[in-house]
């Protein structure tokens, strides 16, 4: 008989999948960032030249463009976490039967297309748009609100749009989770719905708070389309200068020596956002409760 | 403290559906320009929709280029589910990661280095290049769908197909996979509506494939028309037709599973 096969094994095909499709690819901009542009030839030159790491360092605009980024992806993800709390602890309210229907609402906006949702943006906040042409009904304003269109408010406010709903799923799955013997003790001893929320609820979701700020900061900070299109002068991005320089300007070294740079970045940034969430008591007591 | 979570929800739905609430409402407004006040009630913008020879290959092209992602997207879903639930698979955390490498990089930065991939070994882009790369960016959700059913399931029947004789393969085929058939399905589903909606892939994978989100997003650069409206909510009626139809096909299996019991498979 051939050796014991066991369904762990299929991870070897996918891993296999990720790292031809995705990891290599990655890889590769490492070997890229160091090649040379022959520009009269339209070709790369393999050569192992650090000058284009050298303008990553010393060239302000990039530094600007990824701080840019961390900052309006860590704005972003604060701000969901903020408006997607109350919402995902509401759901755990939820009698059964409208949980299905909860899940469904919610996840329902993810799966229309970026540019339908900012298409439909677009539509809300012009200058006759929803929104200017109700507040000009009610006399509220003369002329339409510019900033609602083409500013960093669009950008954020469409940013937030497009992430909010993973931000509830990771906080409502964990607020699902808990034990809800726990708060009931907690009032049952006198405690308020105030202190059972502060000293139960909250630090017990920090798993799923984490989860949540991890996804929507990578998601936030990664998105080229909404600031591009939505931003107007503010919506310059690291995404787009990648883009601008692998396409139009044939700097593929360049083009890759960003991605890494940016790619690097957000994976701190992400990661440390995580550990300080994590660092939390709550988030130990869940993990001890789940390694047992 | 009830009427607290019904004004949060009721708050949040509103924002997640305004934007497509009003998208429906001009697509059957009579007038060339999207302003308030409305002017009149029309079909007109779902005419020229087919009159519209652009859209409609648009539309057949990101039809056909969503099949393949749905079916390869489960398969490899269900792959990697298996293996992420399998109490024997060592460097589970590791894996796991690696699963959700596609959904975390900015995708910009994904498909960018797959377009040089595909440059440098000499591969053009074009629709194999477009399936393959949705492939991967659907991989981390259809295997969060599977694996989620998979951690449910009783493991006691898997064990006592085993013990019964039955090989791998058997126990698979018989008892796992159909408690699967709607997880698979769900995840065809997703796999279908992620290249559907997909944009930032297309632009660079594409090649001289013209799916239709492409088509969309140069007209709206372009300038707004309630036509685009028009189109926007048959892709919006189509994707929540696809998203009932699994949750139907999922209610129907769970009533047929409690009115015959479990054993009759």
């Amino acid at each position: 008989m051939a050796p014991v096969f066991h369904r762990g094994q299929l991870a070897i095909p996918v891993t296999c999948i990720l790292m031809l499709g995705c990891i290599f690819p990655l890889a590769l901009l490492a070997v890229f960032s160091v090649f040379e542009v022959d520009l009269d030839a339209f070709t790369l030159v393999p050569a192992f030249s650090g000058q284009n790491w050298v303008q990553m360092f010393t060239n302000p605009v990039f530094a600007f463009l990824i701080g840019k980024a961390v900052v309006s992806g860590a704005g972003t993800a604060v701000l969901a976490a903020i408006i997607g709390y109350p919402i995902a602890v509401s759901m755990t309210r939820l009698p059964v039967l409208w949980k299905g229907v909860g899940s469904i609402v919610l996840l329902t906006p993810l799966y229309t297309g970026e540019i339908v949702r900012i298409y439909a943006w677009r539509v809300v906040l012009g200058s006759e748009g929803l929104i200017n042409a109700t507040l000009k009904w009610l006399g509220a304003i003369s002329e339409p609100l510019k900033f609602l269109l083409f500013s960093p408010f669009t950008t954020h406010l469409v940013l937030l749009y497009n992430n909010l709903p993973f931000m509830v799923l990771a906080i409502w799955i964990s607020a699902e989770l808990i034990d809800k013997r726990l708060i009931e003790a907690a009032r049952d001893l006198g405690a308020r719905p105030i202190d059972a929320f502060f000293k139960i609820i909250l630090p017990l979701t920090t798993p799923g708070l984490a989860v949540g700020v991890f996804t929507v900061f990578a998601l936030a900070a990664g998105d080229m389309m909404t600031p591009s299109l939505l931003g107007g002068t503010s919506g310059a991005t690291p995404m787009a200068m990648i883009d601008n320089l692998f396409g139009t300007a044939f700097d593929w070294p360049l083009a890759s020596a960003l991605s890494l740079s940016l790619l690097v970045v957000l994976l701190v940034f992400a990661t440390g956002f995580v550990g300080v969430l994590l660092r939390f008591d709550g988030a130990r007591a869940v993990f001890r409760r789940g390694a047992r | 403290m009830s009427r607290l979570v019904i004004l949060t929800l009721g708050l949040a739905g509103c924002f997640f559906y305004l934007p497509i609430v009003v998208l429906g409402i001009f697509s059957f407004n009579a007038a060339s320009t999207m302003a308030f006040p409305l002017s009149g009630f029309t079909l007109s913008w779902y005419a020229d929709l087919f009159g519209n020879k652009a859209f409609l290959s648009g539309f057949i092209t990101s039809f056909l280029i969503a099949q393949p992602v749905g079916v390869l997207g489960a398969l490899i879903g269900l792959m990697a589910a298996l293996a992420v639930t399998s109490p024997r698979l060592k460097f589970r955390v590791a894996f796991a990661v690696l699963i959700l490498v596609p959904f975390l990089v900015p995708k910009t930065v994904l498909s960018i280095a797959q377009a040089m991939l595909m440059n440098w070994v000499g591969l053009g882009r074009g629709a194999t290049a477009l399936i393959l790369a949705q492939t991967l960016v659907a991989i981390p959700f259809t295997t969060t769908i599977i694996a989620a059913v998979m951690v449910r399931l009783d493991p006691r029947l898997e064990e006592a197909a085993r013990d019964l004789g039955a090989t791998p393969w058997q126990s698979f085929r018989r008892v796992l996979l159909p408690q699967l058939s709607t997880a698979l399905s769900a995840a065809y589903s997703i796999g279908v509506i992620l290249s559907l909606a997909d944009l930032t892939v297309s632009m660079f994978l594409a090649g001289r494939t013209q799916p239709l989100s492409l088509i969309v997003a140069s007209e709206f650069r372009r300038e707004l028309k309630p036509d685009l409206n028009a189109m926007q909510v048959a892709v919006l009626v189509l994707t929540a037709l696809i998203v009932a139809l699994t949750e139907f096909n999922r209610r129907r299996r769970l009533r047929g599973r409690l009115a015959h019991g479990r054993d009759d498979r």
